[in-house]
């Protein structure tokens, strides 16, 4: 029933979807969890309370498979990080 | 409204879903309903997700431009590095970025793939990502540079969270619309066929042949109302019209019997008792002059009921009425000369034009002039006149005759009527009754005065308004 | 003489009508209804035809009469009808008939009408003066004057003797007059026409031993020339 009614809906936008196969999306498994940690440890202050704490949780994270989860997490350490470099 | 006579098989009932117009006029609210409330969902989408997707516009647009600008200041590896950067302080997993070398080659960004059949440089279009999540929508634009394919986008899963919202809205909506209309149409259904049913029992009980029912009105003064007043005018004017129709019979009946008894009587008489054939002659003469009177009152009673029908009124012209009047002033002068009396107009030029019939205003003066003739005393005056009052045409004969006393006048009007002084004079006694008939066939009346007011005699001024043009 | 045709239904009135036309010397032939009307009227030549206006048998007067007219018959016509009414009188006139009588009417009545229409002037031609015995109408300057001298009549007047003087030697009853001079279609009740006319007749007569207008007793007036 949803798409009767979502016809009105989709038919006002304007830009048409692709309906090629969907791209896929590199960002979102074990291998950019390990990018990021990298990341954050060659972070200047990622020994700071924060993005320390942030950082160990997404990496626990990651490492028990929840890999959308840990990637916020590991992404919250670096942007309290780069915030913590600005800020000091 | 329970009145209605019961009759078999002329109860009225209740129409068929299509056929009932109250069921018409909620498929037609239905429609109403359903186009406003779509017109008010694409309000609500233009205002929300509009406004999201100028957000979403205005932030790729910004990110690419900075990220050609820091292409121009540092080169490819500068690029990547804002690239890497960007995506991995993106906490709400929103951006997309794609940079490939002219080959082909991946060099940084989060999708695996180049997308096929994208159009050129500066292109926006919108696709489908798959990340571990499932799939979602985003917003992609294209910039090329010097060796270099970039792409800029946003996940759109609020988007697509909104559209869904507002459906799932939709459909309530409309169920409720649905709903209330189906409610709404029940009721107006109902509400119709209830305030039609005082007429539909009227009706029923006139085709019953019961003429005395009339629509009982609610006071509303709604369209119903003015459709009830309106039968009911109509079948006042019908129960008129029978009234006129038995009243023509009743003279008949009445007037025409007593003539033809009265000549029936003479001949019978002078068959048994006539003593020779000279007087059987001239009592067969005496019949046929009977009888001539008896079709002319006939004739009278006829122009009568046509007049008071209205029947007549398809015979109407416009026509020059001081020149009718003249006409018949000087028709009847010679009639006032020979009784010794004096005949005076007072006619303008011209009047406004009168739409009549010639010949039923010309009876009717004709009828007055004679009346005024008759009832005269030789040296008196009898006077014609026609004068536009205003709203009116007045046309007046006056005499200085007896006059009428006042409590005759009404009755005078009436068919018949004859004075009791005026018994010996000749006449059928209608032509008053066909002045008045004739009056309100032209929209007027026939009111009579006295000539002279109390002078004596006061004589009788007889006035027939017309309904201007 | 003259050859007529009546088409009437009712018997009574067939045998009386036919029975005083052939008194006033006139040949009748009579149908019953509508269709043997039409057949005799196309078949036979008549001077002119007496109709009923309702007729049995699918063709009434009207019709009738329009047929013949579409035919090119120019046999003048007068309609019997009991229709009075004055829109019925319009309708026969329009659909081509040349008098129309109302029933009941006296027989004079009836017989002045198909003799005033039997011998209408045949020729189109245009009288201007109308001369009986000494007594000469001028329709060109309106005068009148008998044996030389002038007579001063209005305008009505003058209509009235000029209608008696077209039909000389006829019977002109009262309705005639008062349909033909005046245009009044209804029955006045009372002698008016008689006053009109007595008063024409004292301003034409006056001076002179002959009277001219003459009184047909139960009929009407025509005016001849004496002896």
């Amino acid at each position: 029933m949803h798409w009767l009614f979502s016809l009105p809906v989709s038919a006002l936008a304007i830009i048409p979807i692709q309906a090629e196969r969907p791209l896929r999306v590199t960002t979102d498994g074990a291998e950019y969890c390990q990018t990021l940690v990298l990341r954050l440890a060659a972070s200047p202050n990622a020994t700071a309370e924060l993005p320390r704490f942030l950082g160990e949780e997404g990496r626990h994270l990651c490492a028990n498979g929840r890999y959308r989860a840990g990637i916020a997490k590991l992404r919250r350490a670096l942007r309290a990080a780069t915030a913590e470099q600005r800020g000091g | 409204m329970s009145d209605a006579p019961r009759l078999p098989g002329l109860r009225p009932t209740p129409p068929r879903l299509l056929q009932s117009a109250g069921f018409r006029f909620a498929l037609l609210f239905i429609a109403i309903y359903s186009v406003a409330a779509s017109f008010l969902v694409a309000v609500l989408w233009w205002a929300t997700a509009g406004a999201l997707d100028r957000q979403t516009i205005a932030s790729i647009r910004t990110d690419a431009s900075t990220l050609v600008e820091r292409f121009r200041e540092s080169g490819t590896p500068g690029l990547v590095e804002a690239i890497e950067e960007r995506l991995a302080l993106d906490a709400q997993n929103e951006t997309i970025y794609l940079l490939v070398a002219a080959d082909g080659r991946r060099l940084a960004g989060n999708l695996r793939d180049w997308p096929t059949a994208i159009g050129e440089d500066g292109t926006w279009f919108r696709t489908r990502i798959q990340h571990d999540g499932g799939v979602a929508e985003a917003r992609v634009h294209r910039r090329d540079l010097p060796g270099l394919r970039l792409l800029v986008g946003r996940d759109e899963s609020e988007r697509v969270q909104l559209r869904l919202l507002l459906t799932e809205g939709v459909a309530w909506s409309l169920g409720a619309v649905l709903i209330f209309a189906g409610l709404g149409a029940a009721l107006i259904r109902r509400a119709l066929q209830a305030r039609m049913r005082p007429a539909v029992a009227t009706a029923l009980g006139i085709a019953g042949g019961d003429l005395s029912h009339r629509v009982p009105l609610s006071g509303q003064g709604d369209e119903f109302d003015r459709l009830g007043a309106t039968m009911n005018d109509m079948l006042d004017r019908i129960a008129s019209l029978m009234a006129g129709l038995r009243g023509v019979s009743d003279a008949i009946a009445h007037d025409l019997r007593t003539p033809i008894a009265r000549a029936r009587a003479k001949l019978e008489e002078s068959l048994n008792t006539a003593a020779g054939e000279a007087e059987l002659r001239a009592a067969m003469e005496e019949g046929i002059a009977d009888l001539d009177n008896i079709s002319r009152v006939f004739q009278a009673l006829l122009r009568i009921a046509e007049a008071e029908a209205g029947a007549r009124r398809a015979a109407f012209a416009p026509l020059d009425l001081p020149e009718v009047l003249r006409d018949a002033a000087e028709f009847y002068e010679a009639m006032a000369e020979a009784h010794e009396q004096r005949l005076e107009t007072d006619l303008p030029e011209h009047l406004a034009h009168v739409v009549g019939d010639r010949d039923l205003l010309l009876q009717a003066v004709a009828n007055l002039l004679d009346n005024a003739i008759k009832f005269t005393p030789p040296g008196g005056v009898i006077r014609l006149e026609a004068r536009d009052t205003g709203a009116r045409i007045e046309v007046a004969v006056s005499d200085s005759g007896p006059g009428l006393p006042p409590q005759d006048r009404a009755q005078a009007l009436d068919r018949f009527y004859r004075a009791d002084s005026s018994r010996h004079l000749p006449g059928s006694g209608l032509g008053l009754s066909l002045v008045r008939a004739v009056a309100q066939l032209h929209g007027g009346e026939a009111v009579l005065l006295d000539a002279m007011p109390g002078a004596d005699p006061p004589g009788l001024r007889v006035v027939i308004s017309l309904a201007k043009l | 003489m003259m050859r007529i045709l009546l088409v009437e239904d009712d018997v009574e009135v067939a045998r009386f009508v036919k029975k005083g036309l052939q008194e006033a010397g006139h040949t009748v032939e009579h149908a019953s209804n509508g269709r043997d009307g039409l057949f005799l009227a196309a078949s036979e030549s008549f001077d002119m035809l007496v109709l009923d206006r309702m007729l049995p048998g699918g063709v009434d007067g009207v019709r009738l009469v329009e047929t013949l007219r579409q035919q090119g018959n120019r046999s003048p016509v007068l309609f019997l009808s009991a229709l009075s009414a004055v829109d019925e009188r319009v309708k026969g006139l329009k659909a081509g008939g040349d008098d129309y009588l109302v029933k009941p009417f006296a027989f004079a009545e009836l017989l002045a009408r198909v003799e005033a229409l039997g011998r209408r002037p045949s020729s189109e031609a245009p009288v201007t003066k109308l001369k009986v015995a000494d007594l000469e109408l001028d329709l060109l300057s309106r005068t009148v004057t008998r044996s030389g001298r002038k007579i001063d009549v209005q305008p009505r007047e003058f209509r009235l003797l000029e209608h008696l003087m077209r039909h000389a030697g006829q019977v002109v009853t009262r309705t005639m007059l008062l349909e033909k001079v005046w245009d009044y279609h209804f029955d006045p009740q009372t002698n008016v026409i008689d006053v009109h006319v007595s008063r024409l007749r004292q301003k034409l007569d006056k001076g002179f031993d002959k009277p001219l207008i003459h009184t047909v007793r139960n009929a009407g007036y025509m005016i001849r020339a004496e002896g």
